[in-house]
């Protein structure tokens, strides 16, 4: 059995974890793999700043760093902004995949030009500037924004009859000036999919359970990044790291420290 | 009555942040970049160097730690009264976070390097101790989009000392870089030469002399656009950067406090260096 550690990317509790969890129906997957979902120990309230991005990659790197010696098979990174990949990728030997670039790419295969959605506008300037970074701005119709801040925790819980059809409107947007394939800007926007998959006349990419696919194939086919670009550090400090990281879940009183402890508890019971 | 104006000026602040913990000589090794300088009176320089840091830039690995230990070093520089903040590194690690949390202009050698060389000439190419360097640059010519003007760039070959630079190897070393400068300029066809590294400063004299383009010296670069920011009273577009809805502040800075505490402790290698001891 394959095992895969999904990193998500604000500290949150067993709820919280459950609305991320929720990704893995959106795809079909062999009886071979299972995933776990790990919340950040501590990090960023908001994810709309180059303060909050700074924050967070080492944030999701602390969270996932450790992966291979824990016994995974390969790390999924719960964020389109592709938060911790580079630094993840250069310790660890197991795949790490991460929807952001991989997600339009894939869209690629399906189409010409692809339409990214955004919640609110940060998120379109942080958007169009990742586009643009991966040389992909030729391949971009738009960034549309719906204009509802995003929750990162509850998602779109009880806010589907406002939010959906404005989601549903910029996806009409992004196809009227070209896109023909779209793509959801964030995995917190996974409870969209069937909705406007229904409605689009374009296909539209789910990006976290792209992501688990895409690991599954790469697991299957026995392929890893490649270390050109990801070179390994001369030398790692994790303990400092994880030091860092413990001292802020406890200022913090982080619900991911308490999740910790409670399966901690329930693995010394089994015992 | 009205008070009457004063007629001094007051003197501009300008915060430079060092990427790695250091004090005494090695920090007076970085402080040379700003003393060189003729900036004129009116325009002072205070390094600060960050509480902990990673080893070495070389990767994505360090990359991160190094935007955030910058980020750290840097937060409170508006409330410490400075006008602006320049970062001693051409990673430009911590620039996009701190021109989102400041107001005063953040300046990062990277970015201005290429941007400045672009303007000089058609073809910039870079001059590298080494080749591991080479991944500072890419962050910053993806975002722009320069690869095209990019005429590659010529290694020596020796790994940095980030302390004492290249103290006491003068002899050894300014030769390697001006036969690599010159090769840049021939065979790359470089116009405009950057030196990869804030830590190169030491050779700009001898390069410039010597070599028959431009050699742009990163540090004092930044320096000099941050007093012409500050002269002409422009900084980053706040479009670009986005203020965080939420600081971060007390976490950060006793994260970097722990950060320092733990590896008092002593080094605990890991990675490429920790494997080579653990074989001896």
């Amino acid at each position: 059995m394959a095992k895969v550690l999904v990193l998500v990317p604000f500290a949150m509790d067993r709820k919280g974890v459950a609305n991320r969890r929720a990704q893995l129906k959106g795809v079909k997957l062999g009886p071979k793999i299972e995933f776990d979902f790990r919340p950040v120990t501590a990090g960023p309230q908001m994810y709309m700043s180059a303060h909050d991005f700074a924050f967070m990659d080492i944030a999701i790197f602390e969270a996932g760093m450790d992966a291979e010696k824990e016994g995974y098979d390969a790390v999924c990174i719960d964020t389109m902004s592709d938060s911790g990949m580079d630094a993840l990728r250069s310790v660890l030997d197991i795949p790490v995949i991460s929807p952001g670039k991989a997600s339009m790419l894939f869209a690629l295969t399906l189409g010409n030009k692809f339409g990214l959605m955004a919640a609110w506008e940060p998120a379109a300037i942080r958007t169009r500037k990742f586009v643009k970074s991966l040389g992909l701005d030729p391949f971009c119709a738009s960034v549309e924004v719906y204009d509802v801040p995003p929750d990162y925790i509850n998602l779109m819980a009880g806010k589907e009859d406002k939010t959906l059809p404005k989601m549903l409107a910029a996806c009409k947007r992004a196809v009227d000036k070209g896109a023909d394939v779209m793509i959801l800007g964030s995995t917190t926007m996974h409870q969209a999919h069937a909705y406007l998959s229904e409605k689009l006349p374009i296909p539209v990419v789910n990006p976290g359970p792209l992501t688990y696919k895409l690991v599954e194939t790469v697991l299957a086919m026995k392929l890893s990044h490649s270390r050109q670009p990801y070179p390994k550090p001369i030398v790692g400090h994790q303990d400092v790291i994880h030091a860092m990281f413990h001292k802020a879940g406890e200022l913090m009183n982080s619900p991911t420290l308490k999740l910790k402890e409670e399966l901690a508890k329930k693995k010394k019971k089994r015992r | 009555m009205a008070k009457a104006k004063s007629n001094t000026r007051r003197k501009k602040k300008v915060l430079v942040l060092v990427p790695f913990p250091m004090s005494g000589e090695h920090l007076e090794a970085r402080r040379e970049q700003s003393v060189k300088l003729d900036l004129g009176p009116d325009i002072e320089f205070h390094y600060r160097p960050t509480k902990w840091a990673g080893t070495n830039f070389v990767g994505p690995y360090d990359y991160a730690l190094g935007d955030f230990t910058m980020l750290e070093a840097g937060l409170s520089a508006q409330d410490d009264g400075y006008d602006a903040v320049c970062i001693d590194t051409m990673s430009d690690s911590g620039v996009a976070a701190l021109r989102a949390a400041l107001d005063i202009p953040v300046i990062g050698p990277g970015r201005t390097t290429i941007l400045t060389a672009m303007m000089l000439g058609d073809k910039f190419g870079m001059l590298v101790m080494w080749e591991r360097w080479l991944g500072l640059y890419k962050k910053v010519m993806d975002e722009l989009g320069v690869w095209h003007k990019y005429a590659g760039y010529q290694s020596i070959g020796v790994a940095p000392d980030r302390f004492s630079l290249l103290g006491g190897e003068e002899k050894v070393i300014f030769p390697k870089l001006l036969a690599a400068g010159k090769k840049l300029i021939e065979e790359n066809g470089a116009d405009v030469i950057i030196l990869g590294s804030t830590s190169m400063h030491q050779a700009h004299g001898f390069l410039s002399e010597n070599l028959p383009v431009p050699v742009i010296s990163p540090g004092p670069l930044s320096y000099g656009i941050a007093q012409m920011l500050l002269n002409v009273g422009l900084k980053h577009s706040r479009k670009s950067y986005p203020q965080p809805v939420a600081r971060s502040d007390h976490y950060i800075h006793t994260m970097l406090e722990a950060a320092a505490a733990e590896a008092k402790k002593g080094p605990k290698l890991v990675g490429a260096e920790g494997l080579k001891k653990k074989k001896k």
